[in-house]
């Protein structure tokens, strides 16, 4: 079997995505894009996913923490690990003088914002996929 | 690798929920322009920067003013023979230009946007003197001057308030919001 | 005595002050009663949408929770805040995702959507819930020879809601016919006044309010009717600025459609707020014999 990993990002830049589709893929990822939330959703449920790449702001405003909130309420979603990539504390600087993006209030398994160094990203990427393959193997 | 998404998919992606038909559909007709009572004060009209937005023209559409000159008054709406929602598809071009930071220079919208979200999270009600101090500074000193002497007669007649008001279950308040958008330094 | 909530919203606070003393005053005469909603908050007006439409929806979710757990329909006065009320429960009831992720936010003030109530605004319950025979029949100071222009804006009109007439609306010149004034024809009745740019792109507001402000003089007007509190203050306030800015004599009251049927069955003109114009209504009150 191929153990190449299938990543899908979602996210509505397409400077950005092609960024860090490139990355990616030099490292042997297989990468799907979906460039809004519902387009997302839709592939998230066609096939099965090894993680998933996730912007907060597109279409309508902070719609990652809704694509994020509602995988974690389908059965077969809940466990697929979540990278938030965002450049949200940027974007609307005006409400986040100093404060970082709450973890309280999103519930993903890990978030760096944008932008974000290519060798940071590829750890992480392989740190999550690791620890969900851990969890998979023994569940607590 | 696929090829790089093109400025019209990037704004149709922008505007997936929008209830309006695709711009795609528009036929160049003219009728938002025609229609639109700010077009004299607009770098392009509405049809035309539909038509950019088509060619791709990303560049050129983002500097403009045109979206931020829209006053909201769907007159270009209900009256499309195609059913665009033109009125989305401006609010969309602000919010792309607030989020990139790609908008025209010196605009006062998107500063009093902003300013006004914020007052919003803080008290939960807006409050006109704070409103009017963010985008006072960058008038001209005659129109400096009128606007004072407009709020200094509403004053007297006691048509403007004196203290911000706030609602009263503002932590909830700020707690809900941070459901919405999660930013930190919540109680 | 029928009962709905009501929405002022926050330009009738203070800036409209008279539009909520008058609403207040009429329907008390009209037999219905507005109940203030509890702890409302800003309904986010177009700045939210700017930013973040979801944000927006959540600010009037709340609103519209609240009324949800008063069992009563919204009444809001202001154009805007209607618009934004009224379109938040329209998307939040078809979009259930939606609705879902904002009532995790509303958990936080104990609050829940569930799309049970409608938005209206208020002249839409005066011409459709209380009716115009009913209002004509407590008319006693008919406002008798008072050309007023009937001005619709935009957002009670726009976008379409469902069934209304976008084009061609008469029940604002209904309504004024009802009181005995005379609803006068003009081109611009439904144009906007451009008061969502006059803090942000000044000159064509301006230039939009001269073109309104002529418009409703040029049709022989002697008052100008809103259901807008920014349509108003707009109108109202910035004629001086308009005056300067284009060499024009313009000097025409604009008040409250509330204010006008108020006079019309007899409430004295301190109740209605007439008094804090800076274009002072004498030619309406005279007509009263005030």
């Amino acid at each position: 079997m191929n153990s190449q990993k299938h990543l899908l990002i979602i996210d509505d830049d397409p400077d950005f995505v092609a960024g860090i589709r490139s990355i990616l893929e030099s490292a042997n990822y297989l990468v799907d894009v979906a460039y809004n939330p519902k387009d997302g959703f839709e592939a998230l449920q066609s096939k099965p996913y090894d993680m998933l790449l996730l912007d907060i702001m597109m279409g309508r405003g902070a719609e990652g923490v809704m694509v994020a909130r509602k995988m974690r309420k389908d059965p077969k979603l809940r466990e697929l690990p979540v990278l938030i990539i965002t450049g949200i504390r940027e974007q609307i600087a005006f409400l986040f003088p100093g404060g970082p993006v709450h973890p309280r209030f999103v519930e993903v398994d890990e978030l760096v914002e944008k932008p974000v160094e290519p060798k940071l990203l590829l750890e992480r990427v392989s740190a999550l996929l690791q620890s969900a393959q851990a969890k998979k193997a023994s569940p607590a | 690798m696929a090829e790089r998404l093109s400025f019209s998919d990037e704004v149709s992606n922008l505007l997936y929920a929008a209830h309006g038909n695709p711009l795609t559909t528009c036929i160049q007709c003219g009728t938002c322009s025609g229609t639109c009572p700010v077009v004299p004060y607009m770098d392009h009209t509405p049809r035309r920067l539909i038509g950019m937005i088509t060619a791709g023209l990303k560049e050129e559409v983002m500097a403009s003013n045109t979206y931020w000159s829209c006053a909201s008054c769907y007159h270009c709406n209900v009256r499309c023979p195609q059913g665009i929602d033109i009125a989305e598809l401006m609010y969309a071009l602000k919010r792309l230009s607030i989020w990139r930071a790609q908008h025209k220079e010196g605009l006062i919208g998107p500063v009093f946007s902003e300013t006004f979200v914020k007052t919003i999270f803080k008290s939960g009600r807006s409050y006109e003197p704070v409103l009017a101090t963010s985008y006072l500074f960058t008038f001209g000193v005659q129109e400096f001057l009128q606007e004072a002497q407009t709020a200094t007669s509403l004053m007297l007649k006691g048509r403007l308030p004196v203290l911000p008001p706030r609602i009263k279950r503002l932590d909830n308040f700020g707690r809900m919001l941070r459901r919405i958008i999660p930013m930190g330094d919540a109680k | 005595m029928k009962e709905y909530a009501y929405y002022p919203g926050c330009s009738v606070e203070k800036m409209a002050l008279s539009y909520h003393m008058s609403a207040m005053e009429t329907t008390r005469a009209l037999g219905i009663q507005l109940k203030e909603l509890e702890d409302w908050n800003c309904c986010g007006t177009t700045a939210y949408f700017h930013v973040d439409q979801i944000l927006s929806h959540a600010l009037c979710a709340r609103n519209l929770a609240i009324a949800e757990r008063e069992k009563l329909d919204l009444v809001a006065v202001c154009a805007g805040c209607y618009k934004n009320l009224y379109f938040a429960n329209a998307h939040l009831k078809n979009d259930p995702d939606l609705a879902e992720h904002v009532n995790v936010a509303l958990s936080e003030d104990q609050l829940n959507f569930a799309g049970t109530i409608a938005v209206r605004h208020l002249i839409e319950v005066f011409i459709q819930d209380v009716g115009l025979e009913a209002i004509q029949a407590k008319v006693s100071h008919p406002l008798t020879g008072l050309h007023v222009a009937p001005y619709y804006g935009c957002q009670i009109l726009r976008p379409r809601k469902d069934h209304e007439d976008v084009e061609q609306p008469r029940f604002f010149e209904d309504l004024l016919t009802a009181i005995g004034a005379t609803a006068v024809e003009y081109p611009d009745r439904l144009r906007c006044c451009g008061s969502s740019l006059l803090l942000t792109s000044r000159p064509a507001a301006l230039g939009m309010l001269r073109t309104l402000l002529q418009s409703a003089v040029d049709s022989g007007a002697a008052v100008i009717a809103t259901a807008c509190p920014l349509c108003q203050v707009n109108l109202e306030c910035y004629q001086n600025q308009v005056n300067h800015e284009f060499g024009t004599d313009l000097s025409i009251p604009v008040l409250y459609f509330t204010q006008l049927v108020g006079l019309a069955l007899g409430i004295p003109p301190d109740k209605l707020g007439i008094g804090k114009e800076l274009v002072l209504p004498t030619p309406v009150l005279s007509s009263v014999g005030r």
